[in-house]
């Protein structure tokens, strides 16, 4: 079944994925955490609505928040102690979110849920799904209980083992340390979708982890190291054929996407009836010393993740989130949230922040894009403010953003920002 | 701590720049100079080093004319080396191996630099911006200023068949009677010993040991030039009545290999997509040999500055079909059948 290539699709591109920085350290645990800042908004839909009140004592794992309508997610607590505050923080982007600031009193006081019975039908399993607060935690944040209940049929679910953004390892390390509990939380999600096939694709640059797989009843794909092969549209192709009809979902291919760490988080709400309230994030970059694999409780402020690693004096950009999509950060502020995969320290070889100097049309960036885009053309249209003629010639609303194209271009033209643009002047139009 | 770099995504890009990118023609183009040297003496180092200087010197003077070097000083001059990507020179050169090495016509070679790159590249914007191949228009410009009043015939225009009609490879009649040879073979051809022609586009081992660089460098898609070349080739053969021993001479003979490896794959002249290039380069290929056969003279230059100015409806005509497309389509049909 397994090419020694792997399978791939066509065009993107391939990175040097340093991610050996980090990928043999094991995950341990965060200390420190005396102060968990716990955003309502950690997934994509309305933020949670906050039900405690400042001066209240919590457990860890007790509902903090709960979902506002269909499209959203509860919250919970990560630490137990005492409510602090209510109230906005700077999200270290540049913006600021509503949070619930937990004080934590150091003890280890829980309020699980009860675990699942075994027998737990497919409607109990996405219920339990909806009430531990699970979202996709591969980067979007789409609430799982969502996702497992598609409009159409399906009949394959699909396991996100790519991760192709460099740097990060979180995944990989969860795959294999905790390989039988996400194979088990992959069975129960089948079960709340209905489906029976499951399918994991791994990239060839985890030969361990694939293995792993392979000793369990998953179907493992070995699909060769290629950006942006993490993106849904991308795996569903390489593992299944089928091609994500533009603007529809992946259930429209018969196909439901799920991380792996999501798998995980739902084996721990099923058996052990654990919220999501902490996950896996790598530290790493050249401006650390020691790149590490941490579990954060969510909400653990990003400073003691930077602590525990030591920052070095020539780390001039910090990333949250993968070096392709991540955003920089304006400071060492925020916190750990359910969609946090990594934080970067990248030292000034590591960036390259070139000035942009003029097209010279070369075409690599068309030649890169895995959603076959023109992105130069939808660049000089953007500039020009001509967003019709930007979608006409470029390709606009099919954009995955992954930044292939900005990666490539050889004049360091910000293509990727100028297609997100352009897509928010046009869904404004509409 | 220091300033943090705030930026958008990806924070992490290619090491590969315009610059880079431009080094590594100038590279590919160095047996071809050498072999130019080689086999045409000193007169035609002196052209290129002619042509090199007055190209520089062009794109310096502008750029600190037009960003006010008596108010800025140094730093307008600081910031022209910052910014500069070698493409002038690549322009400067280019023109120097495309005319015949005459030293008693050593403004030919400043002359056409300073048009090449003052009006044809910067005037319209400079690099990236401008329609036509600047080395190219530069030949041209020459050609049609001096053609009438210089003596001597012209390889880059001369007459590229016999009064009998069999191909003449290029060389002009002056030339090849002084090589003593009547025809050549196609080995002399490939290595342009006793060739006469312009200083680069003779030896064309010189010019492919270049253009595979380039495609090794993945500088250029090393199917577009072959698709030029073979094109010229096979409908040369077919205007011939299939005469098949036309094709070798074809492909070897003139400016074809030079034109098809580096002046036909300047990027800023052909289309931005792949499928735009393909037809491109056909299309390049069938007006070649067409022309050649009409005109019986050398028109690679002129049929890639013609084809320059198509472009702009290649790419016009030429739109994205994402990852997905073709079911949109099919899912499309559908919806509307089932609203009426
Ligand atoms: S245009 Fe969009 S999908 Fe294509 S490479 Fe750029 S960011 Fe990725
Ligand atoms: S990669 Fe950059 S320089 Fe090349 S065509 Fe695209 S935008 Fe222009």
């Amino acid at each position: 079944m397994k090419a020694i290539k792997g399978k791939f699709f066509s065009r993107g591109i391939h990175l040097r994925d340093m991610k050996s920085l980090s990928s043999a350290a094991p995950v341990e645990q965060l200390a420190g955490v005396t102060e968990a800042v716990i955003p309502l908004s950690q997934h994509i839909g309305k933020p949670a609505v906050c039900i405690v009140e400042p001066g209240q004592q919590v457990k860890r794992g007790q509902l903090i928040a709960k979902a506002d309508g269909y499209v959203s997610a509860n919250v919970h607590a990560s630490v137990a102690g005492t409510v602090k505050a209510v109230e906005e923080r700077a999200d270290g982007r540049g913006g600021k979110v509503r949070c619930v600031v937990i004080e934590s009193d150091g003890s280890d006081a829980t309020d699980f849920m009860a675990p699942l019975p075994e027998n737990a039908d497919g409607a109990a399993i996405a219920a339990r799904i909806a009430e531990a607060g699970i979202v996709g935690m591969g980067g979007a944040g789409f609430p799982t209980h969502v996702k497992v209940k598609p409009a159409v049929k399906v009949d394959t679910l699909i396991l996100n083992g790519a991760e192709c953004e460099p740097y990060l390892t979180c995944d990989h390390r969860i795959m294999l340390e905790r390989t039988d509990e996400i194979v088990r939380g992959a069975q129960y999600l089948a079960k709340a979708v209905g489906v029976d096939k499951i399918v994991i694709g791994i990239e060839l640059n985890k030969p361990d982890a694939i293995a792993a797989f392979e000793k369990t009843p998953l179907n493992v794909v070995a699909l060769k190291k290629q950006y942006p092969m993490g993106s849904e549209k991308h795996l569903i192709y390489v593992c299944t054929g089928r091609k994500v009809p533009l603007g529809k979902l992946p259930a429209d291919a018969g196909v439901i996407v799920q991380n792996v760490a999501t798998a995980l988080a739902v084996c721990e709400a099923v058996e052990q009836g654990k919220p999501l309230i902490e996950r896996v994030v790598t530290v790493s970059g050249k401006g650390v010393e020691t790149p590490k694999n941490l579990r954060a409780p969510l909400g653990a402020p990003l400073s003691a993740l930077a602590a525990q690693c030591s920052v070095k004096d020539d780390a001039v950009k910090f990333v949250l989130g993968g070096p392709m999509t991540g955003s920089a950060l304006t400071g060492l502020c925020g916190s750990v949230t359910k969609t946090t995969s990594g934080l970067l320290f990248m030292t000034a070889d590591e960036t390259n922040a070139d000035e942009p100097t003029p097209c010279i049309n070369c075409g690599r960036c068309a030649d890169v894009c895995p959603m076959k885009l023109m992105p130069m053309q939808t660049e000089f249209y953007t500039n020009a403010k001509d967003y019709a003629k930007a979608d006409q010639y470029g390709g606009v609303l099919a954009c995955i953003e992954c930044g292939a194209c900005s990666y490539i271009c050889p004049a360091h033209r910000p293509l990727a920002q100028a297609i997100k643009t352009a897509k928010a002047e046009l869904r404004k139009k509409k | 701590m220091n300033q943090l770099i705030v930026s958008t995504a990806p924070h992490v890009k290619t090491a590969r720049t315009t610059k880079t990118i431009m080094l590594d023609v100038l590279i590919a183009l160095a047996p071809a100079t050498i072999a130019g040297c080689v086999l045409f003496g000193w007169q035609a180092l002196v052209l290129i080093l002619i042509s090199l200087a007055s190209a520089f010197l062009t794109e310096f003077v502008w750029y600190i004319i037009q960003n006010k070097v008596w108010q800025g000083g140094k730093e307008v001059v600081n910031a022209f080396f910052k910014q500069f990507d070698f493409t002038s020179l690549i322009t400067g050169l280019l023109l120097a191996l495309i005319i015949p090495a005459n030293i008693d016509a050593w403004y030919m070679p400043l002359l056409g630099s300073i048009f090449a790159v003052g009006v044809v590249k910067m005037l319209f914007g400079g690099t990236g911006r401008n329609i036509m191949n600047p080395a190219l228009m530069g030949r041209i410009f020459l050609f049609i200023s001096f053609a009438a009043m210089t003596a001597y015939p012209d390889p880059n225009f001369g007459a590229l068949f016999e009064s009998n009609g069999s191909l003449m490879t290029g060389a002009t009649s002056l030339t090849s009677g002084l090589a003593g040879e009547g025809t050549l073979s196609a080995l002399d051809l490939l290595l342009g010993t006793g060739v006469a022609g312009c200083i680069g586009e003779t030896c064309k081992i010189a010019l492919l040991a270049g253009g595979v660089y380039l495609c090794v460098r993945g500088v250029i898609k090393w199917y577009l030039p072959l698709i030029y070349i073979a094109v010229t080739g096979l409908f040369a053969v077919a205007l011939e009545g299939f005469d098949f021993t036309q094709f070798l001479p074809s492909i070897l003979s003139g400016g074809l290999i030079l034109g098809a490896i580096f002046m036909a794959t300047d990027y800023v002249t052909t289309p931005k997509s792949k499928l735009g290039n393909i037809i491109y380069f056909v299309l390049l290929g069938l007006l070649t040999a067409g022309l050649r056969k009409a005109t019986g003279i050398e028109v690679v230059s002129f049929c890639i500055v013609l084809m320059n100015l198509v472009v702009f409806l290649l790419d016009a005509a030429i739109k994205a079909r994402p990852f997905g497309f073709h079911k949109e389509k099919k899912v499309k049909a559908d919806t509307a059948k089932e609203g009426k």
